[in-house]
């Protein structure tokens, strides 16, 4: 991968003592990453990632600083819900000295400093026109804490201009156009000097790329949030992002669903385990369960007729201890009765009857034979509703209780009769319907089917219709305060405006300028209304979608053709019904591939409002001081692309396209991409800090303490030596 | 410290010999960090009203509006998009991307307009 070697930390150099003290260190501190080396070397010893974070240790407590990356394994010794990543800069400017300690100390000590200060030149890089208080606080960070020799200051898109002029891929009249991390840049160079006063920069860059991206995934995927880290979309933005020739032809493709689109879609799929499918029982298993169901089935059979059998010969003592009762009774004489009774905890003759008569009912039944119920309420009934027929004036005021007692039993029990005939009656009539329905259907299936199909299409508008009212109204609800005050304009919602009539026109009746109402005790049947209003739309719809289910299922059931039609209410249409499938846990990636490099050319897209990268070529050119002599036509011949964020494929072909658009015709455009657009700069430096006339371009402390801060605005490095 | 962060050599020592000024010492535990400015504030110091206006400086190399008029894409799909929602200011380029746009919640239009910068951003 190009740059991000994440979890290895770079190795401690060795060989610092055998390094002379003349020899310059360079360092590329860039938005992204930063990279330190010896001058005249060819690769940077040490690169690491521009972030700092700073835990706590879970156990000691105190807080580390870790810089750059690390093994994210090892966290777990730390405490990192109050830290994140940490970087010193805002937009390309350092402003966060205390992490730019951190991370100077880092790569120092990663270099095998030795000895109480660090004793050789540096060369660090800044962005283009770099604000001076940055540049001082920068020069007195080296100067007084790390106690620097000479320092020196440069442009990094420069140095890479100057490398790639030195490989002779471009010429000494040309322009670079450096598309770093965080900011990009387009900066004309003539007879090798950059023209800083024709400069141009735009605040895109690609951390607002892998921003960009990223959000779009989150978005678009809100499940796989938590798979969306900023590490792994910027992977998938460096694999996958590409530059598309012309944005509004290429979105065409993909609109239009072409082969072409589908083949430029890439698929992520996440990590995902299948749930365990069934493993199929072999027929000796199935028969042995088989065979112990029929067992335990048996047992319990067993039981439940041995429980019966036992219930039965009770019930058939009790009958038998009850008629020997009643036999006695017989025998007893008259008076007698009453405490012949007591002993046996019967009231009456009639109880002891009753109780008979019960005991043969369920002894019956649980023989299984008929019973017959109906007679006995029949008889039952004449005798309960004896007290009905007779006058209220002839009757005690007891009975008078017992009548109206017998008058209730009496309507409920007929209540319930009535009932129960009106369900058989509608079954017998759904039974028939669905008769009816079946010879129409057999007698004419396509007829019937038209007929079914119009009847479910009618439906599910009216269904959609109605949910598209409650949503919106239920919407305009939410955005506003959901209390009954709304703003004039807002009242779409129909309820709310029927609402909103009734009260008005109650209001409105009683004119002459005093308001009566209330007083009448109709008024208030207003608010009755008002809320019927309101509870019938919740009510309404629940027979026609009932109503439609059933039209679909039975369609299902008879048409093979017939799909219902999904309402997708979700961008996603994850039902929670039925099973994740693999499907679910992919994330593609088709659009977004060519729409988030985009905004390197269109920073309309985010909002930024500035000119896009081929634009920036343009507006520099235009803002050259000297102009003639051709200089134009031999900048736009030598234009160079440099930086991280430039090496989507597609660009440099993009970026030509865009220049000749504001080029007079025919004037000759080579865009050219830097040998390694990512380490050009620091090579560049370290091939400029080992020429023998660097020592006279750095500054050194007594410099900037005795010519001031005034002088060191000035200070401006030749980059031609 | 676990041998093994040791090992790893992942946190940054306490005491770095070719250093003057130790971190502990310069921001001693405790006290507040120091409030560094930020990069707005920093341009406001810079005064780059007194200096003349043709010396290039941080403010003046900045790139202007972009020329061109900007092409309008869909928030959600990146289409080409000529409508626009008048309720949630979306732009949207087809009647089944509106169907979308119209179910999204209410954080979701705020983020697809974030993106664009067109959020309404309640202070």
């Amino acid at each position: 991968m190009a740059f991000i070697n994440a979890s290895r930390r770079p190795d401690r150099q060795s060989d610092y003592r055998y390094i002379p003290r003349s020899r310059p260190i360079v360092i590329d501190n860039g938005g992204s990453t930063f990279r330190i080396g010896w001058a005249g070397e060819s690769e940077p010893r040490i690169t690491f990632r521009n972030v700092v974070l700073r835990p706590r240790h879970k156990i000691t407590g105190e807080t580390v600083t870790i810089v750059g990356d690390h093994d994210p394994a090892l966290l777990k010794y730390f405490d990192c819900t109050r830290s994140s990543h940490r970087s010193a800069f805002d937009s390309n400017v350092v402003y966060q000295f205390e992490i730019m300690e951190y991370i100077l100390d880092y790569g120092f000590e990663r270099m095998g400093v030795q000895g109480s200060q660090v004793d050789h030149p540096i060369l660090i890089t800044e962005c283009a026109c770099n604000p001076i208080q940055s540049r001082s606080k920068m020069a007195e960070l080296l100067f007084e804490n790390y106690g620097v020799p000479s320092v020196a200051f440069g442009i990094d898109a420069a140095f890479s201009y100057k490398y790639n002029q030195q490989l002779g891929i471009c010429d000494k009249d040309g322009l670079a156009i450096c598309s770093g991390f965080t900011t990009s840049h387009a900066i004309p160079f003539v007879s090798g000097e950059p023209v800083l006063e024709a400069c141009c920069r735009t605040n895109i860059g690609g951390y607002h790329v892998t921003d960009y991206l990223k959000q779009l995934l989150s978005l678009k995927y809100p499940n796989h949030m938590s798979n969306l880290s900023w590490e792994k979309v910027e992977g998938l933005k460096m694999e996958h992002g590409y530059v598309a020739q012309d944005y509004a032809s290429e979105v065409q493709l993909f609109q239009t669903g072409t082969k072409e689109a589908k083949e430029k879609t890439r698929c992520w799929q996440l990590p995902w385990t299948p749930p365990p499918t069934e493993v199929p029982i072999s027929e000796e298993e199935i028969a042995r369960k088989a065979a112990i169901k029929e067992k335990q089935g048996q047992r319990l059979r067993e039981m439940a007729a041995a429980k019966k059998s036992s219930r039965i010969s009770d019930m058939e003592n009790e009958l038998q201890g009850l008629e020997f009762l009643l036999n006695e009774l017989k025998t007893v004489k008259e008076n007698d009765i009453q405490t012949f009774l007591s002993q046996t905890g019967y009231v009456s003759k009639q109880e002891i009857e009753s109780a008979v008569v019960r005991v043969t009912q369920s002894l019956r039944r649980a023989k299984g034979e008929p019973v017959e119920v109906e007679e006995k309420t029949e008889s039952s009934a004449s005798e309960k509703y004896s007290l009905i027929n007779i006058p209220d004036n002839m009757l005690s005021p007891d009975q008078q209780k017992e009548k109206k007692r017998q008058l209730l039993i009496k309507t409920t029990t007929e209540g319930r009769q009535r009932a129960k005939q009106k369900r058989f009656e509608e079954e017998l009539e759904k039974e028939r319907k669905n008769q009816e329905d079946e010879e129409k259907r057999l007698e004419n299936p396509e007829l019937y089917l038209e007929e079914l199909h119009t009847k479910h299409r009618d439906l599910s508008e009216k269904v959609e219709q109605r949910k598209r009212l409650k949503t919106n109204g239920s919407r305009t609800n939410g955005n506003q305060n959901l209390s009954s005050s709304v703003g004039r304009g807002e009242r779409l919602n129909a309820a709310q405006k029927e609402r909103m009539r009734l009260l008005t026109t109650a209001a409105y009746d009683r004119g002459k300028g005093e308001d009566t109402f209330g007083i009448k005790e109709e008024d208030w049947q207003l608010y009755k209304l008002m809320s019927k209003d309101n509870d019938d739309d919740d009510e309404g719809p629940d027979d026609d979608e009932a109503e439609l289910v059933r039209i679909t299922s039975r369609l299902q059931d008879i048409d093979p053709a017939f799909i219902p039609k999904v309402d997708s209410s979700s961008y996603q249409t994850v039902t929670h019904i039925r099973p994740l499938s693999k499907e679910d846990f992919q994330i593609t990636i088709g659009v977004e591939r060519f729409r988030c490099p985009e905004i390197l050319f269109q920073p309309n897209m985010v909002g930024v409002d500035q000119a896009g990268l081929d634009e920036m070529a343009g507006i520099s050119i235009q803002r050259l001081p000297l102009k003639g002599n051709g200089v134009e036509d031999r900048i736009t011949s030598s234009i160079l692309l440099t930086g991280g964020s430039c090496i989507y494929p597609g660009m440099a072909e993009r970026l030509e396209a865009g220049i000749r658009k504001m080029r007079p015709f025919e004037s000759p455009i080579r865009v050219v991409r830097a040998s390694d657009p990512v380490l050009d700069a620091w090579r560049g430096a370290a091939s400029y800090a080992a020429s023998d006339q660097f020592l006279l371009q750095t500054f050194s402390r007594q410099d900037y303490y005795e010519k001031g801060e005034d002088w060191l605005r000035r200070y401006r490095l030749r980059y031609t030596i | 410290m676990e041998a093994e962060v040791i090992e790893a050599e992942m946190v940054l020592p306490q005491h770095l010999s070719f250093k003057r000024v130790q971190m502990s010492e310069k921001y001693p535990k405790g006290q507040a960090r120091a409030r560094w400015k930020l990069l707005k504030q920093i341009i406001q110091a810079e005064n780059y009203q007194n200096y003349p206006p043709n010396e290039p400086n941080y403010v003046n190399i900045e790139s202007p509006p972009s020329m061109y008029p900007s092409k309008k894409f869909c928030d959600i799909t990146g289409f080409e998009a000529p409508y626009v929602d008048p309720k949630t200011k979306i732009r949207y380029a087809n009647a089944d991307v509106f169907k979308h746009v119209r179910a999204l919640p209410n954080d979701y239009v705020q983020r697809y307009l974030a993106l664009r910068n067109a959020a309404v951003v309640l202070k």
